[in-house]
């Protein structure tokens, strides 16, 4: 009789976990982006907003708005603003409420003049 | 100072609130041993199909956890939901989530369920949440298929949320 199958009857677990070890491949997965913070000023996020093909970035103020939700993670702000913005490599993004997916990103310099 | 404007504040959640929490938790640990999913496209692309198809291949291997795909709705748990809700599937959409014994879960899955692609207009509702009650999101274009394994253990309570605590922000060494 195989080991995990004894083991299974004994303790009661008739699954396995996830993930057993990291999986290599999800290094090569697209991900959102992460955005550098210090980088941030109003000019350089309403150029990020005006790449962003699905509405997933935008601004109010002096707040930059991203929802991971909406972001297809095509890279086109990396590609409009090369410095300021990153491979965030979070791709388990899983949410229960669609509003943990909306982060506010504060934006530098208008609040320190 | 960005988590604090979403989560709810611990000490204000009502006893409506907390029952339905509680009554959430034992679903999911009935749903955690064994779930059926019945997989619902509204007009996506086929790339989320295409990435929730690799689920059942050997390398992800999604019946190990005891998860399962079904063609009927009326043996499904969970309804798997792709696209941007397009207003032609309003009346199979509804029949299809009717036909499901409860309790049922609804996932929504890739950035167009999400609300992301399509704003809603004379041709689609631009996401499941106008529709169904959604209980888990999950983000991608196309969601990958660990993207979405780790969707539906977080769907059944087996593993924690991570996104409520992401913040998207990288500070220090810009590249």
């Amino acid at each position: 009789m195989p080991l995990w199958f004894a083991r299974g009857l004994r303790r009661g677990v008739v699954t396995t976990r996830y993930p057993a070890q990291r999986d290599p491949s999800a290094a090569d997965l697209p991900t959102p982006p992460a955005f550098c913070a210090e980088k941030l000023t109003r000019e350089v996020a309403d150029q990020l907003c005006q790449a962003c093909p699905c509405g997933a970035l935008s601004r109010a103020g002096d707040a930059l708005t991203f929802d991971a939700g909406a972001c297809t993670a095509c890279g086109r702000c990396a590609q409009a603003v090369p410095g300021a913005v990153t491979r965030s490599g979070e791709f388990e993004l899983a949410a229960t409420r669609r509003e943990h997916l909306i982060k506010q990103i504060p934006l530098v310099g208008e609040s320190e003049r | 100072m960005t988590a604090a404007g979403f989560s709810p504040q611990a000490g204000e959640e009502s006893a409506e609130e907390l029952a339905a929490a509680q009554l959430r938790r034992q679903v999911a640990r009935q749903f955690g041993r064994s779930l059926h999913i019945r997989t619902l496209d509204t007009g996506s692309c086929a790339a989320c199909e295409q990435e929730i198809r690799l689920l059942a291949a050997p390398h992800y291997d999604l019946h190990r956890l005891g998860l399962f795909f079904t063609p009927a709705p009326r043996h499904a748990d969970m309804l798997l939901v792709t696209g941007p809700m397009i207003r032609a599937f309003d009346v199979a959409v509804r029949k299809t989530y009717e036909a499901m014994p409860g309790p049922k879960l609804v996932v929504a899955t890739g950035a167009c369920a999400l609300g992301g692609v399509y704003q809603p207009d004379a041709f689609t509702h631009g996401g499941a949440g106008e529709m169904l009650p959604v209980d888990v999101w999950i983000p991608g274009c196309p969601p990958s298929p660990l993207a979405l394994l780790q969707g539906l253990l977080v769907a059944v309570g087996r593993l924690a949320e991570k996104s409520r605590t992401m913040t998207f922000v990288q500070n220090g060494n810009p590249r």
